[in-house]
C-alpha cells in the first residue's frame, strides 16, 4: 500500500531525512516513532506531497509522489497535532464541505457523508455552528471528519495527540483504532512509547533522519531482548 | 490547475472573508466613513478658513496715529469701499492681535496731511502678526485697500492738473478663456480622485492578503489546505483573485462613500477648493481602458501582496511588509499627484501606480491620448504576468512555503 524506497530529504546541508526505506501493508497501522526533530513529520510530509524528495522514492497505492502527486493526495487523509486547523469563521459543515469539494465530492455525496460523520462522532448538536464557538473536543471531532470526509484509504497522523489531555488522546486513539476497523492503512508519527505500543501493528524508529530499525513491536522486543519500549527506543537512538 | 478548484478556493475565501468583521472594518467600513468624512471636515474648514479670512477683517490704528483726523482719513477714504474692513479702537493694538480682537494695525505717519497736500509720499505701516493666516490675510486685503486709495489720489491730482487720467493706463490687459465649455477646470479633482482610486485599488486587497496566506498558516489551516487535491497553483489563483476582488470592493466602497458624501456636500470631493465636476470626459472607450488599467493594477498588487503574506512567517510579519509596501506605494502616487493633465508624459503611463493617477487625471482632464492609454494597458498586463508568476514561484518554494 505505501511503498518508501532510500528516501532523502536535505534542507541546504542539514539532511532531515536520511535514506530511509519502509513498507506499511494494507490495513496496517504503521508507527514513525522518533524524537523531536527526528524526520517524522519531514517523511509525512513527503508522503503528502507537500516536500518534494531530495532523492529516492515513495509510492502510495502505487502512485509515486513525485510523478502523480494529484492521484497520491486523492488517496490520503491528514491530521496534524496541536491546532485542529479548521476555518474559524466557517461552520463545522462547511470546514468539510470545503475539503469534500476540494477533494473532488459531489454536492450530493458531501450532504450524505456530513450526514454520516456527525453521526458517527456526534456532531449533530453543533454541525452548524462556526468552528470559532466550539469547544477543543468539539473542534477535533469537526477536524477527525474533516480528514475523513472523502473516505481516503491512507490516513496520515502527525503526531495528533500532541498537546492534547488525556481525554482528548485518547478520543485520537479510538478514532486511529477506527480507521483501521475500516480498513484504512494508516501512518502515524508520536514520539510516545505508549501509545505507538498500543495502536501500531508496526513500527520504525527513526532517529537523526535515519530509520533505526523496523518491525513489529513485539519483534523488536525480542530481537532486542527488552520489554520496555522506552528502554528499548533509548538503546536504540544511544547507540546512533 | 482547474478551473473548478480555483473557484471552490475563490468561493470559500469570499465566504470567509466577508464573515471577517476585522477585514471588513478596516477596508471598507471605516475607509467608506472615514474618507468622505474627511473630505467633507477638511473642505468645510477651508471654506470656513476662506470665509473667516475675507470676512469681518478687525483693524485698528497704531496709538501714534490713533487720532479723530487719521481715524476719518482711514474709515471714510482707504476702507470706505471695503464694507468687509472693520476699523475698531483698541488701547494696546500689540495685544490686541495677540489676543485675536483685531488682525491687523494700520500706522499712518503723522506728517500724513501736509505730504499729501504737497503731493509728497506718504508711508503707511501694516502691522500683522505672520504666524497667523488670518492676520497676514488682513494685511494683504488692507494693503489692497490702500492700494486703491493711493490709485484715487493719483487719479485726483492727474484731473487737478488738467490730465485726463487714462494717460496713466495706456495698455488695457483683457482675459478671455478660449478653451471649450466641456474643458473646465478641475484641477484639484485631477489632484485627488486619481491619487485616491490608483491608492485604494493598489492598498485595498491588504487585510484580505495578510489573512488568506499568513493568516492560514498560523492558524494551522495551510498544511491540511496543501494535502487536498488541487495543485498549489489553482490554491494560489483562488486566493489571488479573493485579494483583487476585496481590493475592488473596497474601492466601490469608498466611492460609494465619496458619491455619498458629494450629495451631502458636493464641495467635498475637492475638499472644498473648487465645485469639481466640470468638463469631465465621458469617452466609453477612454473609459473601458482607465478601468482596464485599474483592475489590472489591482491585480497587479494582488501578486505583490499574496507574495509578501507567503514570505512572512506570521500574521504579524506580513502586517510589517505590507505597511512597507503600502507607504512605497505613495511614492509612485505622490510623484504624480500634482501633475496636471496637460504635462502627462509617456513614462507615467508605462509605470505602475503611476500609470492608473495619469488616466484618470486623462478623463478628468478632458484630453484623452489613445496612444498612452493602450501603452498603460499594456505595461499593466506585464506587470500582472510578473507579480502573479512570483507569486506562483513562491507557492512551489518549500523553504518559503514551510518556513515556520
Amino acid at each position: 500500500m505505501i511503498e518508501v524506497i532510500e528516501l532523502v530529504k536535505k534542507f541546504g546541508d542539514f539532511t532531515a531525512v536520511d535514506n530511509i526505506s519502509f513498507k506499511v501493508n494494507k490495513g496496517e497501522i504503521f508507527g514513525l516513532l522518533g524524537e523531536n526533530g527526528a524526520g517524522k513529520t519531514t517523511t509525512l510530509r513527503m508522503l503528502a506531497t507537500m516536500l518534494r524528495p531530495t532523492s529516492g522514492r515513495a509510492a502510495l497505492k502505487g502512485y509515486d509522489t513525485q510523478k502523480e502527486p494529484e492521484k497520491v493526495r486523492a488517496q490520503i487523509g491528514i491530521l496534524f497535532g496541536g491546532e485542529t486547523g479548521l476555518y474559524d469563521r466557517l461552520t463545522v459543515a462547511e470546514n468539510i464541505t470545503y475539503f469534500g469539494e476540494l477533494n473532488g465530492m459531489s454536492k450530493a455525496a458531501i450532504r450524505e457523508r456530513i450526514r454520516y460523520l456527525a453521526q458517527a462522532f456526534g456532531m449533530e448538536d453543533f454541525i452548524n455552528k462556526r468552528a470559532a464557538k466550539l469547544s477543543k473536543g468539539m473542534k477535533q471531532k469537526a477536524a477527525f471528519a474533516r480528514s475523513i470526509v472523502h473516505d481516503p484509504d491512507i490516513m496520515l497522523f502527525d503526531e495528533p495527540t500532541s498537546g492534547l489531555d488525556v481525554t482528548a488522546a485518547r478520543d485520537v486513539h479510538d478514532f486511529i483504532l477506527r480507521c483501521k476497523e475500516e480498513g484504512k492503512t494508516i501512518v502515524f508519527s508520536s514520539h510516545s512509547m505508549s501509545e505507538v505500543d498500543k495502536l501500531c501493528d508496526r513500527i520504525g524508529v527513526i532517529h537523526k533522519g535515519k530509520l533505526v530499525d523496523c518491525g513489529s513491536v513485539e519483534e523488536l522486543k525480542k530481537k532486542h531482548g527488552d520489554d520496555d519500549l522506552e528502554e528499548l527506543f533509548v538503546r536504540l537512538v544511544g547507540a546512533k | 490547475m482547474k478551473l473548478k478548484h480555483v473557484m471552490i478556493v475563490l468561493k470559500k475565501e469570499i465566504k470567509d472573508l466577508i464573515r471577517d468583521r476585522r477585514t471588513i472594518i478596516s477596508s471598507i467600513v471605516l475607509p467608506m466613513i472615514l474618507i468622505p468624512l474627511i473630505n467633507i471636515v477638511m473642505g468645510g474648514s477651508i471654506q470656513k478658513l476662506e470665509k473667516d479670512m475675507n470676512e469681518n477683517v478687525t483693524v485698528a490704528l497704531s496709538q501714534s496715529s490713533n487720532t479723530a483726523e487719521v481715524r476719518e482719513l482711514v474709515r471714510d477714504r482707504i476702507l470706505s469701499k471695503n464694507p468687509n474692513i472693520v476699523l475698531v479702537d483698541a488701547d494696546d493694538p500689540a495685544r490686541a492681535i495677540e489676543n485675536d480682537e483685531i488682525r491687523c494695525i494700520i500706522d499712518v505717519e503723522n506728517t500724513y496731511a501736509e505730504k499729501l497736500n504737497k503731493g509728497q509720499p506718504i508711508k503707511i505701516t501694516l502691522q500683522y502678526d505672520e504666524s497667523k493666516t488670518k492676520s497676514q490675510a488682513a494685511a494683504e486685503i488692507v494693503s489692497m485697500a490702500v492700494g486703491e486709495f493711493s490709485a484715487e489720489v493719483v487719479e485726483e491730482r492727474i484731473v487737478a492738473m488738467g490730465f485726463d487720467p487714462a494717460i496713466l493706463q495706456p495698455v488695457q490687459v483683457e482675459w478671455e478663456n478660449i478653451a471649450p465649455a466641456d474643458k473646465g477646470n478641475n484641477m484639484m479633482l485631477e489632484m485627488l480622485l486619481p491619487f485616491l482610486i490608483s491608492m485604494l485599488i493598489a492598498i485595498g486587497g491588504i487585510p484580505a492578503a495578510t489573512d488568506l496566506v499568513a493568516g492560514e498558516k498560523e492558524r494551522n489551516t495551510f498544511e491540511p489546505l496543501l494535502t487536498t487535491l488541487p495543485d498549489r497553483g489553482s490554491l494560489l489563483l483562488g486566493k489571488y483573485f479573493a485579494v483583487t476582488l476585496f481590493s475592488f470592493v473596497s474601492l466601490v466602497a469608498i466611492l460609494v462613500g465619496l458619491a455619498i458624501g458629494y450629495m451631502v456636500n458636493p464641495n467635498s470631493l475637492t475638499v472644498g477648493i473648487d465645485s469639481g465636476l466640470q468638463g469631465i470626459m465621458l469617452d466609453p472607450l477612454a473609459i473601458v481602458l482607465a478601468l482596464l488599467i485599474t483592475i489590472a493594477l489591482g491585480m497587479t498588487f494582488s501578486g505583490i501582496q499574496i507574495a509578501l503574506s507567503t514570505i512572512a512567517k506570521s500574521y504579524k510579519e506580513a502586517q510589517t511588509y505590507l505597511s512597507f509596501l503600502m507607504l512605497a506605494t505613495m511614492v509612485p502616487g505622490y510623484a504624480t499627484m500634482f501633475t496636471q493633465a496637460t504635462d502627462l508624459s509617456p513614462v507615467m503611463f508605462a509605470l505602475p501606480v503611476m500609470n492608473t493617477v495619469a488616466a484618470f487625471k486623462m478623463l478628468l482632464g478632458g484630453r484623452i491620448d489613445y496612444f498612452n492609454l493602450v501603452l498603460a494597458l499594456g505595461t499593466s498586463i506585464v506587470f500582472v504576468a510578473v507579480t502573479l508568476a512570483f507569486a506562483a514561484s513562491l507557492f512551489k518554494k518549500e523553504k518559503v512555503m514551510f518556513r515556520n
